[in-house]
């Protein structure tokens, strides 16, 4: 029973067809709906671990059902949208969805991004306690001793990088649109200033990342927002490496 | 056609006409009666002195020449008066007996008739001097103000323009406001926030005959004409001032001739826009045609490999493994292809068609070619890549997406024209408020014989019928795209090889991100 459910709501049956074909074959077990109506029936009944969805369906806006699903489940969706234009992508986010994909895309791509909301279904923990220990490439964060650091080695960084970078990682590799980030770092002054988050993730990439030019985790979604991509819990990580002095460090600081 | 137009006017001049003689019937005891009164008063006071010094028979001259001023002043109807006033007291006061309209020697009878011919008749000619004077200067100012509204008017170019001349010149002119109402698109007259009565203003334009509206809040009247062209009304001026209601006939036919100009401006301006509509259409038109024509052969050649290929999967004998895969993966570079040709089609179609819509706003310039790049990943391959983005660049304004779409199709250019083994350099920075972007590579560059120009005209290409999939889209978009942005885009030379274009925006100053305090 460990297969996980995915619902894909699509009205288009060779892009349901493909996908699901593609989602089998990772081991997924796939139910499809064709409208929007099936869609509420079959992730209400079914109870996926995420629901793939097209913004454009015959009998219904794609946000509603969104805030619909919302209203009482809180499991991952990413949107399928044959739009180019990016206020829609961002419409949908903000009314909840995860991540979105445009058409048409590949599938290394579609298994890639869906792989990843279901690990960040089981990032948030399971176990009940937020964990506070996160790694992505290079670096580790420890939220609740505000350290990071990257290779081994601290990182300063102002309080308001901090919490932009705060704000990334308990969104778990969810594609965050500039308003969300505005308003969870800012605060409500600052929701029309895009130009503010820009300015820091750009410091952000400058202390955190390889190469700053080709981000590989602190990724841009042009005209749409950010997403950290590839991340995980730390204390996982922790167990299987040898821990150096800081990590153990660290790890001292959590268990604190 | 003009006698018609001239029947059609003529109730506006009756309308007014009537309102002149009524003003002329109230103005006859003032204007004619006192006058003549008074000089024949002063004149009989003035000779009555006189005939101290002077003989009788040259004191009527007296009169005579009183005659002459009056005609001047007041007109003729005035100065006939006066003549036969003057006479009959010159009769009554001083002709013997005094005090008598009795003539005591018949010769005076002779005088008297003869005074009263040459005193009419001179006061007839003085009045007619004298109208002609007036006329000439009223032609003179009504020839001087047509030209002046005729001057305006054929300068403006849109009916706001016109609706200002009206509202300006004309209002001016009769010494109150000009209001110019239009139809719209379904004939309905639109009186905006003033008080003209939409119902009559609406009988005007479609009866092309003049009328009175009243002003619901002001309680002043409008006069509203039609202003016709050829052989509708194009809309409706709407006139009150002061110099309306004037005696004199002058502003009647100004008034015409100026609704005849506004009207003719408007018709001017109709036709322009239906030949300017009729070019942007016709130019569209062009464009779709040479799209389609270029396009139909570049969406046929994948369509026609992918369903080639597919059906060859399909077949009932089984491909060898390693066969098969390379035709999947074939299918797969084709799909990839026409996705970006279509992709490129959309957008150049979108932008001919209604313009290009920037969405400005200040971006990292970082993230636009990190977006660009990562779209452009997979057909690049193994050539490899450098970002020099100047340390310390300030947020640029641009439109993301378009703008991507410049980097993106450079890079696919790059990926389909070179061999796999070619670097790419894609440099920026910023001198004296312009941005320079470069993107560059070491590969065979852009063939010679094509001058640097034309690169960025749609269906330019390398080589007419060339393998490489295309329609010569790509570089004509970009062009659309910078040049909206109010920049520019060149092919230029480099001088160890290779393709170089170089994009330069005009940027303005980066709004300011507080800093932080120290927390």
């Amino acid at each position: 029973m460990n297969r996980p459910r995915v619902l894909v709501v699509e009205d288009e049956p060779d892009i349901r067809h493909f996908v699901r074909l593609s989602l089998e074959r990772e081991g997924m077990l796939v139910s499809e709906a064709g409208s929007a109506l099936d869609g509420r029936i079959a992730a209400a009944c079914r109870q996926p671990e995420l629901v793939i969805l097209d913004l454009g369906l015959p009998d219904g806006d794609g946000k509603t059902f969104i805030r619909d699903l919302r209203s009482w489940s809180q499991v991952p969706v990413l949107v399928l949208s044959a739009r180019e234009r990016e206020d829609e992508k961002v419409a949908a986010l903000e009314a909840g969805a995860d991540d979105y994909l445009v058409k048409p895309f590949g599938v290394p791509e579609l298994i890639a991004r869906v792989r990843a909301q279901l690990r960040r279904a089981h990032l948030g923990g399971a176990d009940g306690a937020a964990p506070s220990i996160f790694v992505f490439g290079e670096v580790r964060v420890n939220l609740a001793t505000y350290e990071v650091s990257r290779c081994h080695r601290a990182v300063h960084l102002t309080p308001i990088e901090f919490r932009l970078l705060a704000a990334l990682i308990r969104g778990h590799g969810k594609v965050l649109t500039y308003r969300q980030l505005l308003l969870d770092v800012w605060g409500p002054g600052y929701a029309n200033r895009p130009h503010y988050v820009r300015v820091y993730m750009n410091n952000l990439r400058q202390k955190l990342e390889p190469e700053p030019a080709r981000p590989r985790h602190l990724v841009t979604e042009l005209q749409v927002g950010y997403r950290l991509a590839g991340i995980e819990r730390g204390k996982e990580l922790a167990r299987s490496m040898p821990a150096s002095v800081s990590e153990g460090r660290l790890h001292a600081h959590h268990q604190a | 056609m003009h006698a018609k137009h001239e029947a059609q006017e003529r109730p506006a001049g009756g309308f007014l006409g009537a309102r002149l003689g009524q003003r002329l019937m109230r103005a006859t005891p003032s204007r004619v009666l006192l006058p003549a009164l008074l000089v024949c008063g002063l004149t009989t006071r003035l000779a009555g002195w006189l005939l101290r010094v002077f003989d009788l028979a040259n004191v009527v001259i007296l009169f005579v020449f009183a005659v002459v001023l009056v005609a001047l002043r007041w007109g003729s109807a005035a100065g006939a008066l006066s003549a036969l006033l003057g006479v009959v007291s010159f009769d009554f006061f001083f002709v013997p007996p005094v005090y008598s309209f009795h003539l005591s020697d018949t010769q005076y009878l002779f005088t008297l008739v003869l005074t009263l011919v040459v005193a009419v008749v001179t006061g007839q000619l003085a009045a007619r001097l004298r109208e002609q004077t007036a006329s000439a200067q009223a032609g003179e100012r009504h020839a001087s103000a047509l030209a002046t509204v005729a001057g305006e008017l054929s300068a403006a170019h849109t009916t706001v323009q016109v609706g200002v001349v009206c509202a300006r010149t004309v209002g001016a002119l009769f010494g109150g406001e000009g209001v110019l109402l239009l139809p719209d698109r379904a004939g309905h007259i639109g009186v905006g926030a003033h008080g003209i009565d939409r119902e009559v203003a609406q009988w005007v334009h479609e009866r092309c005959r003049p009328a009175a509206a009243m002003d619901v809040l002001a309680g002043v009247p409008w006069h509203c004409l039609p202003l016709m062209a050829a052989h509708t009304s194009r809309g409706v001026l709407a006139l009150r001032g002061d110099r309306l209601s004037t005696a004199e006939i002058e502003p009647r036919s100004l008034l015409d001739a100026c609704a005849a100009l506004i009207g003719q401006a408007l018709d001017r301006i109709h036709f322009a826009d239906l030949a300017r509509e009729a070019e942007v259409r016709m130019q569209g038109e062009r464009l779709r045609h040479a799209l389609l024509a270029a396009v139909s052969h570049d969406l046929r050649t994948p369509l026609t490999a992918i369903r080639g290929m597919a059906e060859t999967l399909d077949s009932p004998r089984a491909l060898q493994a390693d066969v098969a895969a390379g035709v999947i993966r074939s299918i797969r570079q084709q799909a990839v292809a026409l996705h970006h040709l279509v992709t490129n089609l959309l957008d150049l179609a979108r932008m001919q068609d209604r313009g290009v819509h920037l969405q400005r706003d200040w971006h990292a310039l970082d993230e636009v070619i990190e977006a660009a790049l990562s779209g452009a990943m997979s057909s690049l391959g193994t050539r490899r890549v450098e970002v020099q983005v100047e340390a310390g660049l300030p947020l640029v304004e641009l439109d993301a997406c378009l703008f991507e779409r410049v980097l993106a199709n450079l890079l696919d250019n790059a990926a389909k024209y070179t061999p796999p083994d070619t670097r790419i350099w894609i440099s920026a920075g910023q001198r004296a408020g312009v941005l320079q972007l470069r993107v560059e590579d070491d590969g065979p560059g852009l063939p010679r014989e094509i001058p640097c120009e034309a690169w960025f005209t749609p269906f330019t290409r390398g080589a007419r019928e060339s393998p490489i999939s295309g329609a010569g889209l790509g570089l004509a978009l970009c062009h659309t795209i910078v040049e909206a942005h109010g920049g520019r885009i060149a092919v230029v030379p480099r001088a160890s090889g290779g393709a170089c274009f170089e994009l330069r925006l005009p940027q303005r100053a980066a709004p300011v991100v507080e800093k932080e305090g120290i927390a």
